[in-house]
């Protein structure tokens, strides 16, 4: 097999990225995308011990908003089914926040702060412990860490003539990003150089932006992918990408093991 | 994961691998195929309302001399080391 990877990326960002990768399979390229949604854990509350509760809202109603407050989740230091208890304790009038829940583990607190859990009145009082779990996807949509995890070919964008001279030209709507065949006719963009990749947002998503009066042909990079990868907070971009790589070594290393026997 | 195998021949490999879905069973099976003496290989997976076997199981077939379960071994590995590689690649690149 051979390994020649190559990435790069076009939208750095610590919760939201996009990156592409050549040389990957579509097979590989798939397993990641779906361990980044289903096998990457992440801390969760799942269970509720309600002190007192005299907001307008059920328990259970509250305790699945409390689920989908995302915690930080960092990494190596807990094992899946780990719990962390956080506690909140607010009376009305106010709005009970995410940033009031207190955790008994620094390491494992709220993703954001301003979250809002529920708005109290004069005189109502929230008040209760919760267990954090730490879980994948798998089991349930709250302990997933990417949100929207995607990919799209890479497209290679070739000019193969002129547009018919007195026709009105279409738009042609392309999504992604484009990695430049045809510089000499990129009229929008006076540096573009063989090679380059383009998010398609910089034409507006619309080729005839950026070539106009031209006829363009428009093909997949074989085996290159432009990877989405959105967080909810728990961790980093970087590390949702690199802890979903190892969950599907680990369980090749797990099939090894066992074939071997 | 656990592994029941069904059929084992010289050449040929049916086996269930309890507890994957399609994030692994793709994965392998498309090292699989790229392996050497590997005739064919994929995996078939139900749904769980099909209330029959709902665990994946993987088929290989491999060419004369070679064991399909060395294959598979082979292929286990190779997963390994590409997302080792990816994951270099990766960290290398990471801002």
């Amino acid at each position: 097999m051979t390994n020649d990877f190559e990435v790069e990326f076009i939208e750095p960002g610590e919760r939201s990225a996009r990156f592409l990768v050549r040389g990957v399979s579509p097979a590989v390229a798939n397993g990641i995308r779906r361990a980044m949604v289903a096998d990457v854990p992440t801390f969760s509350i799942d269970t509720v011990r309600f002190v007192e509760n005299s907001s307008v809202m059920f328990d259970e109603m509250i305790g699945l908003r409390l689920g989908l407050v995302p915690l930080s989740t960092p990494i190596g230091d807990f094992e899946e089914g780990d719990v962390v208890t956080l506690a909140l304790d607010v009376e009305g009038p106010a709005t009970a926040y995410s940033g009031d829940l207190e955790s008994a583990d620094a390491m494992v607190q709220p993703a954001d702060e301003n979250i809002p859990i529920i708005e109290l009145k004069d005189g109502q009082h929230l008040e209760f412990e919760a267990d954090a779990v730490l879980d994948s996807g798998k089991s349930h949509a709250k302990h997933q860490g990417g949100v929207s995890v995607g990919y799209r070919h890479l497209q290679r964008v070739e000019v193969a003539g002129d547009a018919g001279e007195f026709e009105e030209q279409e738009p042609n709507i392309l999504r992604g990003v484009i990695e430049e065949a045809a510089a000499e006719h990129a009229d929008a963009d006076a540096d573009a150089t063989d090679g380059d990749l383009v998010a398609t947002d910089a034409f507006d998503n619309d080729l005839t932006n950026r070539y106009p009066g031209k006829e363009v042909e428009v093909h997949d990079v074989p085996d290159a992918f432009v990877f989405h990868v959105e967080t909810d907070g728990s961790f980093s971009v970087e590390e949702l990408v690199l802890r979903a790589a190892e969950t599907l070594g680990d369980r090749a290393a797990e099939l090894e093991s066992k074939v071997a026997i | 994961m656990e592994l029941r195998v069904i059929d084992k021949t010289d050449e040929e490999l049916r086996m269930e691998v309890a507890g994957e879905d399609h994030t692994f069973m793709n994965v392998i099976k498309g090292a699989l195929l790229e392996t050497d003496g590997v005739a064919a290989a994929t995996y078939d997976m139900n749904p769980e309302q099909s209330g029959g076997q709902t665990e994946p199981i993987l088929s290989i077939k491999t060419e004369a001399g070679v064991d399909p379960l060395d294959a598979l071994g082979g292929a286990s590995r190779d997963v390994q080391t590409t997302v080792e590689d990816f994951s270099e690649a990766f960290e290398a690149a990471a801002p």
